[in-house]
């Protein structure tokens, strides 16, 4: 069974057709329900996206940018009359669309895990495969038609492109991002940080004496790479906005950004601000302090200044789970598909982190947070379907532990930043090496078939993406 | 002004026209088991200077109330609504009239009862209206005035409808089927005309034809009863059978309003006509329906309706109750009626949702949603007309969204239990005030403790390798390889 686990995981082939024949039959499936059930299958967030398709704000609840509406655009009536092959088929297209980005997402994140990370093949599809490619619950996520795997795929490819230097790339993918979701502006600080003259293959130039004054520590700083990235994410992030402003005018910035800033947020969510906003969206008088009137400040200060300030020379891509983590977990709102944001992150995290080193932390970990998240659900469905006031102490309690839960594991993300062993690589990098994919060392020697080639295309295919 | 009081009754509880006096300007009998209609027909002078001011600024104006306490309906009488204050108002296409017009309106709603433009409550009773209309109406020692309009209060039904065309004002209130004390005066000021009159079947009456005979009096100036016959169209008539409403438990956030549509309703009340069954849903803005989720034809189907043909806007659908300004809404869905042999009816389900509610004591807020309007509309023949009716109603909110050619036949509203009345109450669970105290200060003392053990592991993590490239794996954590 083993012999057969490390063989299926061995094939990059193999994982990949079976994460689209995952995703393959859960779409069709979805279809027969559909059109078999009362209950849909199809999220309802699809039929919001495939309405704004035909005309982006006239649809009630649209709050992304009219480029999502366009990329849906086949969906619409009047595009799957005008193309070849049945309706249906564009009907479905938004979800295989984001189900193709997931698979998208996951070869990055082997890339990255193989090239910048000296993992082994199979053990980089084994994490991948795992937490990614095969996890129902992403594969579920993209083929009901929600559009978080998107961001998945963008998120992946500005790490990838980040790593591999490409500097001009990940600018625009930055600014795109910001652009499509906002939230990935967490990630500009920790790349800008981790990008200096020195990873960057510039050498540190001139090696000066001792003492740098403040004015040498800025020159240094702003280095051409750093400056190459502000501008083209910067310019992309601007042309995308007066596009789109120019389109749609107040609508646009109404639905995609200020609804953001205005919103109450009072519905029940997992954040553990949610019951203390419910209840202060209906107060009449103010006084007092206010911990959600400065709500941002834990939350940015964590996931913009002091995580990658700490980690994003250490390790990027943990860095960058940490961030989302710190920002998911702090947010005013929080729902089951923010934990898509940071999922993605995680195949690059758990091969050299605590929490697979000890499995038993690891397993404590999962099983904490799903036991807070399943307390909540279990409070919430009181409410929603039977009626019962259990918004205290019930929900509030459950958030608040799902909150402490999430603060305990972003301290062990935190910790494994200050002792990862995923060094060597940029090690390497940083003396301007080539790098090559480093095999690495077996970690337990029950896996023969690691090095034995059972692949359907080679491994250097998934060295360079681009090819 | 003048008055038409007419009593209608069935067939078998006539009075002897003999025993009907009329002496001066004064008609007087025997109790009479009879819907009573008054109308009253004003000139704008006639009336209060604030009314007088908003009718100028005002292109149409339909006030429609309707009392939550079941009655039975008798001849032309048969439109129904749900119950509650319907306003329909359309301003002077002048913009600057459009605003202050509306600032009237909200001024004299709030005669009506707890009716405040920014958080209107529904109106089930008509005791606030009552007094200030005795207070401008009645003279301080005018008793018999004073309890004409105090018998409003027991009213089934009152309407209000001005336009501009006609430049006058029609009240109109009505009296479900009940015992009704024949005694009618008529005071100097004014004309008023009485009829006594009862449902005919003359040969050749059409189906959307209504036949009626009896004893019109004008008091004042007939010294008898003089009787009559007469047959007019009628937009609306009874389907002779009837509904309730309840919400299906447990209700949640999402409650579903379900119809039980009592026997022989699944058969449409006309033989070759193009009939559907209507429920015009009127909810308070506490809870809506979401018109995205009824657009699925398989999910409509299962909870036996057809289509949803109609909804209010706007809805907004996230905003919690206590920031939205709007009143509520109102939803037209038609039915699917099975086609079975079997007489037994049927039900529908109708899917709502429910808003947040401000936090209060005890953790429970009530609603109330009035039953709704439920028809069969059928349309009439080619080139049938409906000419304005001496008794039809318009502008009822669910006419306008129908052709001209079409017949409405009203199911009655029944309640579980004598004595209820036509409003389903449901409990919204809330934020219980009574365990809020904390809240503040614990979530913001658990935020801070998550923040700062945050802040304690990077401090950790910075003491030990600053902030530039990690140092290598220590050996002894590799040592459980």
């Amino acid at each position: 069974m083993a012999n057969l686990l490390s063989r299926f995981f061995s094939s990059p082939s193999l994982v990949f057709t079976a994460a689209y024949f995952l995703r393959a039959v859960l779409l069709v499936y979805g279809l027969w329900q559909d059109a078999n059930s009362p209950l849909k299958y199809t999220d309802i967030d699809y039929l919001v996206f495939t309405d704004a398709a035909r005309s982006p704000y006239d649809r009630e609840t649209y709050r992304y940018t009219p480029l999502l509406a366009y990329l849906l655009w086949p969906t619409t009536p009047a595009a799957s009359a005008s193309l070849p092959g049945p309706r249906e088929l564009w009907a479905s297209w938004g979800k295989i669309l984001f189900a193709a980005a997931d698979l998208a997402a996951g070869y990055l994140l082997v890339a990255v895990l193989r090239r910048h990370r000296g993992l082994s093949g199979p053990r980089a599809l084994r994490y991948v495969g795992a937490i990614w490619l095969l996890n129902p619950m992403v594969a579920t996520i993209s083929t009901r038609g929600s559009s978080e795997g998107l961001l998945g795929v963008l998120v992946a490819a500005l790490l990838w492109a980040v790593l591999e230097r490409r500097v001009v790339l990940a600018g625009v993918l930055l600014g795109f991002g910001v652009h499509f979701k906002i939230y990935p502006f967490i990630y500009a600080p920790a790349i800008v940080w981790w990008m200096d003259a020195e990873r960057m293959g510039r050498g540190v130039g001139g090696k000066s004496h001792g003492s740098h004054g403040l004015l040498e520590k800025l020159h240094r700083f702003v280095t051409p790479e750093r400056v190459t990235l502000a501008l083209v994410s910067l310019a992309t992030f601007a042309a995308l906005n007066l596009a789109m402003y120019a389109l749609y005018g107040h609508d646009f910035l109404q639905h995609t950004f200020l609804h953001h800033v205005t919103r109450i947020d009072h519905r029940h969510n997992f954040s553990p601000y949610n019951v203390l906003l419910y209840l202060a969206s209906a107060a009449q008088q103010s006084g007092g302090f206010k911990i959600e009137s400065v709500a941002f400040v834990p939350q940015l200060l964590l996931s913009v200044v002091l995580i990658p300030l700490v980690g994003a020379k250490k390790d990027l891509a943990a860095t960058m789970l940490a961030q989302t983590f710190a920002f998911v977990t702090f947010n005013k709102v929080c729902t089951s598909q923010y934990f898509l944001w940071y999922m993605v992150f995680l195949p690059l995290y758990l091969p050299n982190s605590s929490l697979t080193r000890h499995p038993r932390l690891g397993l404590a970990a999962l099983g904490l947070w799903i036991a807070a998240q399943a307390a909540w659900l279990q409070q919430g469905y009181e409410l929603e379907f039977l009626g019962r006031s259990t918004f205290v102490p019930g929900l509030w309690w459950a958030s608040l532990a799902f909150f402490l839960v999430n603060c305990w594991i972003l301290g062990l993300i935190i910790n494994d930043l200050g002792t990862t062993s995923s060094t060597t690589s940029t090690s390497a990098e940083a003396k301007g090496v080539a790098v090559a994919p480093a095999p690495a060392p077996p970690s337990s020697s029950s896996r023969p078939s690691e090095t034995s080639p059972d692949w359907g295309f080679d491994w250097t295919d998934l060295d360079d993406p681009t090819r | 002004m003048r008055q038409r009081t007419t009593f209608f009754h069935r067939n078998e509880d006539a009075i002897d026209p003999a025993s009907l006096k009329v002496s001066g300007r004064t008609l007087s009998g025997p109790d009479i088991k009879a819907v009573r209609e008054d109308r009253f027909t004003l000139g704008l002078d006639e009336l209060p200077a604030e009314l007088q001011e908003l009718l100028r600024l005002s292109q149409e104006l339909y006030i429609r109330w309707t009392s939550p306490v079941p009655y039975q309906a008798v001849g032309p009488w048969s439109s129904r609504l749900s119950p509650g204050l319907h306003v329909f108002y359309t301003p002077q296409a002048d913009t600057g009239a459009n605003v202050a017009s509306a600032h009237e309106l909200c001024l004299l709603l709030r005669r009506l009862g707890p009716v405040d433009c920014s958080s209107p409550q529904p109106v089930y009773d008509l005791t606030d209206f009552v007094e200030y209309a005795v207070q401008y109406v009645c003279a301080s020692s005018d008793a018999e005035c004073k309890t004409r309009f105090g018998a409003v209060k027991q009213a089934s039904s009152l309407d209000f409808s001005y336009d501009t065309i006609s430049h006058v004002v029609k009240v109109t209130a009505l009296w479900g089927r009940q015992d009704q004390s024949l005694s009618i005066s008529a005071p100097a000021s004014h004309r008023v005309e009485v009829g006594l009159l009862t449902p005919n079947q003359p040969p050749h009456l059409e189906e959307h034809e209504i036949g009626v005979t009896g004893l019109l009096t004008v008091l004042g100036e007939d010294s008898k009863p003089a009787p009559t016959m007469f047959t007019f169209p009628s937009r609306h008539k009874q389907a002779g059978t009837g509904f309730s409403s309840k919400f299906l438990t447990p209700t949640g956030l999402h409650p579903t309003m379900q119809l039980d549509i009592k026997s022989k309703s699944n058969r449409p009340p006309m033989e070759d006509s193009a009939c559907a069954l209507h429920a015009l849903v009127t909810l308070p803005r506490t809870i809506f329906a979401d018109k995205y989720q009824l657009e699925d034809p398989l999910f409509l189907a299962s909870k036996n309706l057809t289509a949803l043909r109609y909804i209010s806007q706007p809805v907004d659908l996230e905003a919690p109750d206590y920031v939205m300004d709007i009143w509520g809404s109102s939803v037209l869905l038609e039915l699917n009626t099975p086609v079975t042999e079997s007489k037994e009816g049927f039900t529908a389900e109708i899917p709502l949702h429910l808003r947040y509610q401000a936090p209060q004591h005890g953790g429970e807020s009530t609603y109330g949603v009035p039953y709704p309007a439920v028809f069969w509309a059928c349309a009439a023949e080619e080139g049938t007309k409906f000419p304005s009716s001496p008794f039809d109603r318009i502008n009822l909110g669910y006419d306008g969204l129908f052709g001209p050619r079409t017949l409405f036949w009203h199911l009655d509203p029944v309640t579980k239990s004598a004595g209820d009345q036509l409003v389903i109450e449901g409990k919204v669970p809330v934020l219980d005030l009574d365990k809020s105290r904390s809240i503040n200060t614990v979530t913001s003392i658990v935020v801070v403790v998550g923040f700062a053990w945050v802040v304690y592991r990077l401090l950790m993590v910075y003491l030990r390798t600053g902030h530039g490239v990690a140092q290598p794996v220590k050996v002894t954590e590799k040592k459980q390889q």
